[in-house]
């Protein structure tokens, strides 16, 4: 049916940023494609309501960020920054622990709160307002939380020099 | 492989298993593709079963929740009945129309309804999220924090607590707060109690205490904060209502402050956005929300009721709705609810914005009998959603930032978000709507649209009938800030200068605004402080720029000479990120120099740069006072008290208060020179 055909093609676009997007927030890579087609499932179900919005994206993040929050697989659910590993990176011999362990590595340093937003907002390229729908937050606080996030990353080396212009800018929404 | 960008294209995620997702995706929802969300309170539940996740074979997560609170349907409004509270007729023009009628008012109501409803009710909106709550602008737009004060151009000038003791925007404009004095008297909130104390002695002495949530038809209230002017404690607060909020405005007599009573409690169904004192004069912005109809949903099993059905009845639904579902009513002390304004008193917006019903309320708290009545309340209403509410000395401007996507406003808690997507016309550009604050009124003198965003309401000053913007990019723009004036021409806010290229790619952090000048910080890596002349309204010109690492959240101007910035920057070894304060030297506007600035412990937060309510400026001692908070767990909150000696700073630091309470710190300046340093639990003497 015509709104089956529709969900699969979103589904089919959308795995990619959904994945990476749950690698960044602290999911292994298997534990990351889990979450998200537990989150397409959800999101396939509550289809006629999710494709009647504006915000899509904005519905289909919140339901994976909240699955996250919901299960124990983020394993940086402390607030400060370590510099041990963290402990949910467990190498498990598949080529993707590395890069997931960089990736985990380089957000070590974000509270929980400033990774959510740098993740939905620049890396996986949500709109301001569709970052606050997704976290529940104002959309007031997507743009200080966002600011402070990027500029500590700045100072890092991981991200120093590679800030594209624009994506922080206020007014610079997707489209 | 360090640099995150590569990482994210560097992660070897394979094709998306379509099939798998549908065959689960099925056998949750048998009736495929139809949600199984019901309206009944309750739909907040796992949509999948054990069994059904099973069916995927992988490690799934059960009992994952797709949205927040659960759903609660409030009741219809009351339907309001007669006349309204007695406001004088008002006469819209250029972007706003008198609806004239009833019959136009409500046809535009339905109309724009007629946009947004869908099959489970308001569509583009997560019901559970509180229809009709609205968070006050200044909560959710702090984030840039802009300010101003009035001196000879162009040049800065000291700004100072307003009469009761509040850091506010604009001199003159007393906003509420959870803490006010007269000098003599200190007036504090916890909860919904009001402690009244002697602060003239040698210790804070405890009066009196009165419990607002025993006023007769006071339950549940919540966020209070309070104005105070002569012998009236005005008291605002919200209450949830079965998922609508309401707002409560009590009046109390504080003429013996050993035994304050409350004289009044009005009662309005509308969101509080804002409230500001001109004068004895209290201002209320509130925004009314959509109606929380009786919306059918389909049923999942297909049997009773399709989606096209369910489309059909709630689109019926939205087109019986009558006026009184749509205008905010208010009561007063319990009586009959009644419409704030009549139908020809609501200005309906030629373009098509979010759909709502701000009103504007005034009334005198100066009398000897605040609110005894209705009719002592004056009205302005607009059926539109309006995000920012900035009040200057003698306007009030209410301003509809619509940003390019399909969103209208600070979406997440407020009505605004309700709004469909905007009209392509309003992508990306800025309403505004100028009003006229005359005795208890708001009358309504012009409207204008520039284009790019206007972040909160510190982005916009009025000064001598001009109104200053500070304007962040949009699609209509190019990727930079600027600065924009606008002039009143009949009824049209006309542009009549602009500076442009202020921060290229970057953001706008804070703007201060002057007589002749504005002070602009914009972040991407470092933080350039613009400082833009503005003595030619015709001609804002770039005056100098200053660079350095971090930014400032806050800027508080000491004098003509010097500027104190609060904000964030490295502080610690490795690029460690926490407070910091800043001295800035401003005599010479054109080479603006940092001359000293104190950083915090990496992973403090200095709270005045989200509330500027938290910071107070002491010129006769040179300190300024600042709260600083580490963790969220386990916070702690220091009083940071800042000297200013001959071009430095040195800090003092002492432990305040923990948890959440640090939010509520403040530190209220007396005319003997003595400080409050006033906490949800207790006043005491600072020593500075």
């Amino acid at each position: 049916m015509e709104h089956e055909a529709e969900f699969a093609a979103y589904a089919d676009g959308a795995w990619g940023t959904l994945v990476r997007s749950a690698v960044f927030l602290g999911c292994t890579l298997p534990d990351a494609e889990d979450l998200v087609q537990t989150t397409l499932v959800k999101a396939y179900a509550a289809w006629s309501r999710v494709r009647s919005a504006d915000n899509r994206d904005a519905y289909v993040y919140r339901m994976l960020v909240n699955a996250l929050r919901d299960s124990h697989r983020r394993p940086w659910r402390r607030e400060r920054s370590t510099d041990r590993l963290p402990e949910g990176a467990v190498p498990d011999g598949t080529a993707a622990v590395d890069t997931a362990d960089a990736v985990h590595r380089a957000l070590a340093g974000l509270s929980t709160a400033h990774r959510d937003v740098v993740v939905l907002r620049y890396f996986a390229q949500l709109t301001e307002a569709q970052t606050a729908l997704a976290l529940g937050v104002p959309a007031g606080t997507v743009k200080s939380r966002l600011s402070r996030a990027l500029a500590q990353l700045s100072t890092d080396r991981h991200l120093t020099g590679s800030l594209p212009g624009g994506h922080e800018a206020t007014g610079d929404h997707r489209d | 492989m360090t640099d995150l960008e590569d990482l994210w294209d560097d992660l070897p995620v394979g094709p998306a298993p379509v099939d798998r997702i549908l065959r689960a995706g099925r056998a949750v929802a048998p009736a495929s593709t139809s949600a199984r969300r019901r309206r009944a309170p309750g739909w907040l539940r796992p949509l999948g079963s054990v069994g059904a996740l099973a069916a995927l074979g992988g490690a799934f997560l059960v009992g994952v929740q797709v949205a927040g609170g659960p759903a609660d349907p409030g009741e219809p409004p009351a339907a309001g009945s007669g006349s309204g509270t007695g406001a004088e007729p008002v006469v819209f023009s250029g972007r706003l129309v008198a609806a004239g009628s009833c019959e136009v008012l409500l046809e535009h109501y339905r109309d724009r309804a007629a946009q947004l409803v869908g099959p489970y009710g308001w569509e583009g909106h997560d019901r559970d999220q509180g229809l009709r709550t609205a968070v006050p602008v200044e909560e959710l737009a702090d984030a840039t924090n802009l300010s101003r004060a009035y001196g000879a151009a162009p040049v800065t000038q000291s700004a100072t607590s307003s009469e009761t003791g509040t850091n506010v925007q604009e001199a003159g404009v007393d906003e509420p707060d959870v803490v006010k004095t007269d000098g003599t008297t200190l007036w504090r909130v916890d909860g919904d109690v009001l402690t009244a104390s002697d602060v003239s002695g040698e210790q804070v002495e405890q009066l009196a205490e009165l419990d607002l949530g025993e006023a007769p038809g006071v339950e549940d209230l919540t966020g209070v904060e309070i104005l105070l002017t002569g012998d009236t404690v005005v008291a605002l607060g919200r209450v949830e209502d079965g998922g609508q909020e309401r707002t409560l405005v009590l009046s109390v007599d504080a003429a013996d402050p050993a035994a304050p009573t409350v004289q009044h409690v009005l009662d309005v169904d509308s969101g509080l956005v804002t409230a500001r004192l001109h004068g004895s004069t209290v201002r209320l912005v509130t925004a009314a929300g959509l109606p929380d109809l009786p919306f059918v949903a389909p049923d999942a099993r297909g049997s009773s009721r399709s989606i096209t059905e369910a489309q059909e009845e709630n689109e019926d639904l939205v087109a019986r709705t009558a006026i009184d579902d749509w205008l905010p009513t208010a009561s007063l002390d319990g009586g009959e609810p009644r419409r704030l304004a009549d139908c020809g008193e609501v200005a309906v917006p030629r373009s098509e914005l979010g759909l709502d019903t701000v009103s504007v309320l005034g009334f005198d708290a100066g009398t000897a009998d605040p609110l005894a009545s209705l009719a002592d309340v004056d009205v302005t209403s607009l059926a539109a959603a309006t995000t920012i509410a900035y009040a200057s000395a003698e306007h009030l401007y209410l301003a509809a930032a619509t940003p390019d996507r399909g969103w209208v406003g600070e979406c997440w808690d407020t009505s605004a978000c309700v709004a469909p997507a905007p009209s392509p016309e309003a992508a990306g550009r800025t309403q505004l709507f100028d009003f006229a604050l005359t005795g208890t009124g708001a009358d309504y003198v012009g409207s204008g649209e520039v284009d790019g965003l206007v972040a909160d309401r510190w982005a916009m000053d009025e000064q001598d009938g001009v109104l200053r913007l500070a304007v962040g990019a949009s699609s209509r723009t190019g990727n930079f800030n600027s600065v924009l004036t606008l002039r009143r021409e009949g009824d049209e806010l006309v542009e009549v200068g602009r500076l442009d290229r202020l921060g290229v790619n970057e953001q706008i952090e804070s703007v201060r605004w002057f007589e002749g000048l504005a002070i602009v910080v914009t972040f991407r890596q470092v933080d350039p402080l613009y400082t833009v002349d503005l003595t030619d309204p015709a001609a804002p010109t770039l005056l100098g720029e200053l660079k350095i690492p971090g930014f400032s959240e806050y800027l508080h101007p000491l004098g003509s000479r010097r500027l104190i910035g609060i904000g964030q920057g490295p502080v610690g070894p490795r690029g460690a990120w926490g407070a910091q304060a800043a001295l800035f030297k401003v005599r010479d506007l054109t080479a603006p120099r940092r001359l000293s600035v104190v950083g915090y412990a990496p992973g403090t937060e200095a709270l005045a740069g989200a509330d500027p309510r938290q910071f107070t400026w002491l010129p006769e001692q040179r300190v300024a006072l600042t709260v600083v908070a580490r963790g969220s767990r386990g916070r702690t909150g220091w009083v940071s008290a800042l000297r200013v000696d001959d071009g430095t700073l040195s800090n003092r630091m002492v432990v305040a208060e923990y948890g959440t309470d640090v939010d509520a710190v403040r530190l209220v300046p007396l005319p003997d020179g003595r400080v409050v340093l006033s906490t949800p639990s207790e006043g005491s003497f600072f020593a500075v």
